[in-house]
């Protein structure tokens, strides 16, 4: 491996420093809401578990929470 | 018009979206990086430092463009009051926020070996400082204030004075004297970037909007459960 690509004549401090910080904030930040949007569809059918029969037919007649249902089947 | 604003249409087709984007994500950023750190020539002036620019540029677009919208939809939900538009900037600021943290960082990360400084006080890079704190405010003021219509009211002051913030950034360059370059980049006037520099930068611009939508979108749908079981405790 060429070092010379690292170094950056010098440069590649502050180039390596941007790119890693960028790429370290943007893993976090899709790491955070990925896990939040997961926990969240968990604690949804738990809830709706929860719910009488009747409310559970309900539910699952409406849209948003049909698909939060299968999308989390398939997940 | 109206089916597309539709909440469950919305969520239905975001879930697609995602899947979708997120297939088209990795490869986009691998390419993007590629030409960047590698393809890319150096600059005769900046040197090996110049590839800063391909993740600084397109942080600090979006984060302008990322408050412009939040302006945009603010004014639409306090004109309106559509639901929907509220679940729309809520997913949108903390992504703003994040970039404009990124480009102030890769800034100031560019600026020691340039200018010799890792900051300066000039119109704007405090101007950009300035949004950083529009936007904290802007979150908290969805988050901490309780009464929708006071939350709605305190978002659309803030946003609309955020969005004059954007045009001094916008213009700060040409306004006062600064230690940061005028607009390389313009749709106006002609682009003073080479070619050669202005792939990898197109590349990463696509590569990092295409970042912003997925976490868009799933910001969008958390936003949208959380509805959905506020919903549970009233049944």
């Amino acid at each position: 491996m060429n070092f010379e690509f690292f170094i950056m004549n010098g440069f590649g401090i502050y180039v390596w420093s941007a790119f890693a910080f960028t790429f370290i904030v943007c893993l976090f930040l899709y790491i955070r809401t990925r896990k939040t949007l997961k926990k969240l569809e968990k604690d949804f059918i738990k809830e709706a578990n929860n719910l009488s029969e009747d409310q559970f037919e309900d539910i699952k007649n409406q849209k948003i929470a049909k698909e939060i249902l299968i999308s989390h089947s398939r997940s | 018009m109206i089916k597309y604003l539709n909440p469950s249409y919305v969520f239905k087709i975001s879930g697609k979206l995602l899947n979708l984007f997120k297939t088209l994500l990795i490869p986009l950023v691998a390419i993007g990086l590629i030409f960047s750190l590698f393809l890319s020539p150096e600059d005769y002036i900046q040197g090996d430092s110049v590839r800063i620019m391909y993740i600084h540029v397109p942080s600090a677009w979006i984060s302008l463009f990322g408050f412009a919208a939040i302006s945009f939809f603010c004014i639409l939900n306090f004109l309106f009051k559509l639901k929907n538009v509220t679940l729309i900037y809520k997913s949108l600021a903390p992504i703003g926020l994040t970039f404009n943290i990124v480009a102030i960082v890769t800034g100031s990360l560019w600026g020691q070996p340039t200018w010799g400084t890792w900051w300066a006080w000039d119109a704007r890079l405090t101007s950009m400082l300035v949004l950083m704190f529009f936007y904290i405010a802007f979150i908290f003021s969805y988050k901490f204030i309780k009464s929708p219509d006071r939350s709605i009211k305190a978002c659309t002051l803030i946003s609309v004075l955020g969005l004059i913030n954007i045009i001094i950034i916008k213009y700060s360059v040409e306004w006062w004297s600064t230690l940061h370059q005028p607009s390389s980049i313009s749709l106006a006037k002609e682009t003073t970037v080479h070619f050669s520099m202005l792939i990898p930068l197109g590349l990463m611009v696509f590569a990092l909007f295409m970042y912003v939508a997925v976490i868009f979108l799933m910001k969008y749908r958390i936003e949208t459960i959380r509805i959905k079981r506020k919903g549970f405790k009233k049944l």
